[in-house]
């Protein structure tokens, strides 16, 4: 990284199933107005637009970000569209992040979201493929055999997945956007149906709109704000190909790889200690165990024994997805930006409700493909 | 002239409909054909010897092509799998069904299918599975013609045998 | 201007462009490219820092399409990586802004997508607003048909210029074996086709046709190594405006005007005429003339030559033709226009556009020589 970036202003949306009252610009609108009140900034501060979503066909609009140009404040301006599946919303911020680095742009907008309620996202998510059978709906068939290989593994008791969708949702009921806020235990998830064995309904992501802005600043203009900004120490996206013989898709060369080089460059040695607060990307209760192992906070095969000892949990020794994560809120082209950007909120000490004490440094997560996308960041109180 | 609604419009109903007419490409095409002589073909890298089925045209590990179509056995080993209890899309599969990963033997990465024939949760990770196909005479060289994987009956393989083959 | 990183195109490889190809899938069209542009610039995958591609899932008629693409591109072991929903030209733009950050020294940037597999007229009807302009059933055709309208109103263009541009590049077109029309047409001839949409007939619009192309950038330290004569960029800017067709004078584009403006500026170059060849991203001979108009340079001159590979009307696979024209800037500065060459070039400008009616551009000013010593 050539110098130094931070985010300056956080905004997002109320998430629900579906934001019926406002149109696809409304819903962009809600979170950019928010972010750039929060940074203290109009659009004619802006020099770029990063824009990233999901699978145009949960609108039915091929690039919507052509006819969102106007409602973006982007007329004139320089704008990319990205899409790295489920990561899409940290890669963009990512992406966002990288045109400070290079002293070619002060202050850039980006803006992730997915108004999914538009169109059929089933429909939009599991099409018929060509030339292959059709075997299972939803993504959840296709991740649940590598939650039930971790089980194997590692011997993880059943109880986890349950566990971990029950914090999820006592967290969520401290984050005034999430969508599924309601409070259930751990007795509710194991008596909810299975839907893809051993992935049960109530741990499983729900389909919402929503939408998240980040402003990107340079240091110069970091410190002409209000306040307190996020220094973004390093972030990362890396890809790996699918059909690689031997390839692990429980525990992910693309994640450990990534972990390790934002880690690294973050000045990161035992993340463990060092982080205070992370927020990653679980759409399957189980993600969040195997995900600990993945990005190096435990030692392989350790990941549900912290689960199990409750410390990931709010208020214990590393709050995970104190927001509420993925499990609570999934617009799928925002969800990885929401990550990023809670842990910017958890560091700049403005995640209200749900501010974690005495956070230093927090990693944002999110993966996407067929667990073949990782992107992520450490940010910082200090640069 | 007619009186203007009185409600603002609030929804827009848009069917979007869109015919595509993909191309399998030959190297799919030659295993989607071979299915119909109920042989199911892999793809050798040339630099790794790594099998590849359904068979591609380079290796994604090697970056190298692949230099020859290899015949592979229609009988492996459940990696792992999961059971099914949402319907899927365009199609008639009794609730709940089993869709596995199956590293069949002779190849280096895996298929997905779904093992039938046995109750869901007699269904195990180690589990050696065989194809059904449908009848001589009904195969029409599509992917249809693999119906299932059912049990063998053979002793289930040990864990290291297959743990690094999701 | 302060002094920024010395990037250059070291490679490019394309294939040559076909109405439909029907050998392969389109992952499977961009793997020997990806091959042969390696090739060209004498290195491994592993020598390549970054990766990028460009492409649509519309396009692909699936979504998450893209993900597919990762195995022709070499991507194990993990690989850094971005993809965007746009011209993989733009994806380029953005490996070049990565090097300016420091962020990567080489980048293999990809573009892919078989767009004979859907129906790309109405699939780009989705690209406009859904609540007012998709409804009306507008395809590109149309709205560069409008766009055409509302630039002949302006400029008393006739017919007969429109038909003496789209000769030129069909004449151009003949001497290039990658494009998909090689036939050349005399202005007579595509003056007599039929109206696709008026004012614009059949012999003035593209016909659709597919590739795959694969490019790598690499900055100063590395470019040498990899490429004999490397393609440096001098300066490159993008600009969108808004999309709603009656919000916009369509006979103008001030984005490509401001984007052109500054990618001049950073390339120090006082005029767009003063380069020896421009490649524009026009499908039409009427946004010919908007960019030229754009960029200052009077399109009835002979030089700079403009579209001398015949330009998107003789090939135009979508979400890749912008990445080919910065291509083909590359092949002419690296004396590898066999050909279509236009002689003793040394400095050219390359042009991408996205979007109904020029609604977003890309400007790149390259040359022989390094910007920034």
């Amino acid at each position: 990284m050539k110098r130094p970036v931070a985010v300056v202003g956080v905004g997002q949306t109320r998430h629900a199933s579906r934001r019926a009252e406002l149109s696809i610009a409304d819903l962009v609108r809600e979170a950019v107005d928010r972010a750039l009140l929060d940074a203290g900034l109009e659009h004619r501060d802006i020099d770029a637009v990063v824009v990233g979503k999901a699978p145009d066909q949960l609108e039915g609009v091929m690039q919507p970000e052509q006819f969102l140009a106007g409602a973006l404040g982007a007329h004139l301006k320089p704008l990319i569209r990205v899409h790295t599946a489920g990561s899409v919303g940290a890669s963009t911020a990512i992406a966002a992040m990288t045109h400070v680095a290079s002293g070619l742009f002060e202050r850039v907008l980006t803006v992730a979201f997915e108004k999914q309620s538009e169109g059929n996202a089933m429909w939009a998510l599991s099409p018929k493929m060509p030339f292959t059978a059709p075997l299972v709906a939803g993504a959840g068939g296709f991740f649940a055999p590598y939650c039930r290989a971790y089980i194997a593994r590692t011997g993880a008791p059943l109880h986890i997945g349950p566990m971990i969708a029950a914090n999820a949702r006592a967290n969520a009921a401290r984050n005034e956007y999430a969508h599924l806020r309601e409070p259930m235990t751990v007795e509710d998830v194991t008596n909810s149906p299975v839907l893809w064995d051993p992935i049960r309904y109530l741990e499983t992501c729900p389909s919402s709109d929503g939408a998240c802005a980040l402003v990107l600043a340079s240091e110069a203009q970091a410190r002409r704000g209000p306040r307190r900004p996020a220094w973004v120490k390093s972030a990362a996206s890396y890809a790996e190909a699918m059909w690689v013989p031997g390839r692990d898709q429980v525990n992910p060369l693309a994640g450990r790889v990534c972990a390790k080089h934002v880690f690294e460059r973050a000045g990161i040695r035992d993340p463990w200690r060092e982080i205070q607060t992370a927020e990653i990307y679980v759409p399957f209760s189980w993600f969040e165990a195997m995900w600990l192992e993945n990005l190096g906070f435990c030692d392989v095969g350790q990941g549900w024994h912290i689960v199990d000892r409750g410390e990931q949990r709010f208020g214990a020794h590393l709050p995970i997805n104190p927001s509420g994560g993925v499990l609570c809120t999934n617009p799928i082209g925002a969800s990885g930006m929401l990550r990023l950007g809670e842990a910017a909120l958890q560091v700049m000490g403005r995640a209200g409700d749900h501010q974690v004490d005495g956070v230093k440094n927090a990693l944002g997560h999110a993966y996407g493909g067929g667990a073949q996308y990782f992107a992520m960041w450490v940010v910082s109180t200090e640069h | 002239m007619a009186e203007p609604p009185v409600e603002p419009i609030k929804y827009v109903d848009a069917l979007v409909r869109l015919p595509y007419h993909y191309v399998a490409g030959d190297c799919r095409a030659r295993y989607l054909r071979a299915l119909k002589d109920k042989k199911i073909l892999g793809a050798r890298c040339s630099q790794t010897g790594k099998v590849f089925v359904p068979p591609l045209v380079n290796s994604p590990e090697s970056l190298a092509p692949t230099d020859e179509l290899v015949e592979i056995a229609d009988r492996g080993v459940v990696t792992t799998f999961c059971i099914v209890n949402i319907p899927v899309i365009g199609r008639a599969l009794e609730l709940p069904y089993v869709v596995a990963s199956i590293a069949l033997d002779g190849a280096d990465i895996s298929i997905h299918a779904l093992v039938q024939e046995c109750k869901p949760d007699e269904v195990r990770m180690g589990m050696r599975v065989e194809a059904v196909w449908k009848p001589d005479g009904e195969r029409e060289g599509s992917h249809e013609d693999i119906l299932h994987f059912r049990p063998t009956g053979e002793p289930d393989m040990p864990r290291d045998a297959f743990l690094n083959r999701l | 201007m302060s002094r920024l990183r010395n990037v250059a195109v070291v490679a490019f490889a394309q294939a040559p462009v076909v109405a439909r190809d029907e050998h392969r899938m389109a992952t499977e069209m961009l793997y020997p490219q990806v091959r042969r542009a390696l090739a060209d610039c004498g290195v491994e995958r592993s020598a390549i820092d970054y990766q990028v591609a460009g492409s649509a899932d519309y396009i692909d008629g699936r979504p998450f399409g893209f993900v597919g693409a990762l195995e022709v591109m070499g991507s194990w072991p993990p690989t850094q990586d971005l993809h965007l929903e746009m011209d993989a030209a733009f994806a380029a733009h953005y490996a070049w802004i990565r090097m300016q950050a420091g962020d990567c020294d080489t980048a293999l940037v990809c573009g892919h997508g078989k767009v004979s597999e859907g129906e790309p007229r109405r699939i780009l009807n989705l690209e406009l607003d859904p609540y007012y302009q998709a409804p009306i059933g507008l395809d590109p055709l149309a709205t560069a048909a409008l766009q055409a309208s509302a630039f002949m109103a302006r400029t008393g263009t006739t017919d007969r210029r429109l038909a003496e541009i789209a000769a030129r590049n069909r004449a151009a077109g003949a001497r290039n074996p990658d494009v998909q029309v090689r036939s050349s047409a005399s202005a007579d001839e595509l003056a007599r086709t039929p109206w696709a949409v008026e004012p614009l007939r059949t012999g003035y619009v593209p016909p659709l046709g597919e590739s795959a192309v694969a490019l790598v950038l690499a900055a100063e330290g590395k470019a040498e190594r990899m490429c004999d004569r490397p393609a440096w960029i001098h300066g490159t800017d993008q600009r969108i405006e808004l999309q709603t067709l009656g919000a916009r004078d369509l006979s103008r584009s001030p984005s490509a005007r401001l984007a052109a403006e500054r990618a001049l500026a950073m390339a120090g170059a006082t005029s767009a005429a003063d380069v020896d060849l421009v490649e524009l991203s026009a499908a039409t001979p009427v946004e010919e003339l908007i960019l030229c108009e754009a960029l200052g340079i009077d399109a009835d001159r002979s030089s700079p030559a403009l579209n001398p590979s015949g330009g998107p009307l003789v090939g135009h696979p979508l979400m890749m033709t912008g990445l080919i024209r910065l291509g083909e800037a590359f092949r002419q500065l690296a004396g590898r226009a066999g050909d279509h060459a236009v002689a003793g070039a040394r400095r050219a400008i390359a042009h991408a556009t996205n979007g109904h009616c020029l609604q977003q551009n890309l400007f790149w000013v390259l040359g022989t020589e390094r910007r920034w010593t």
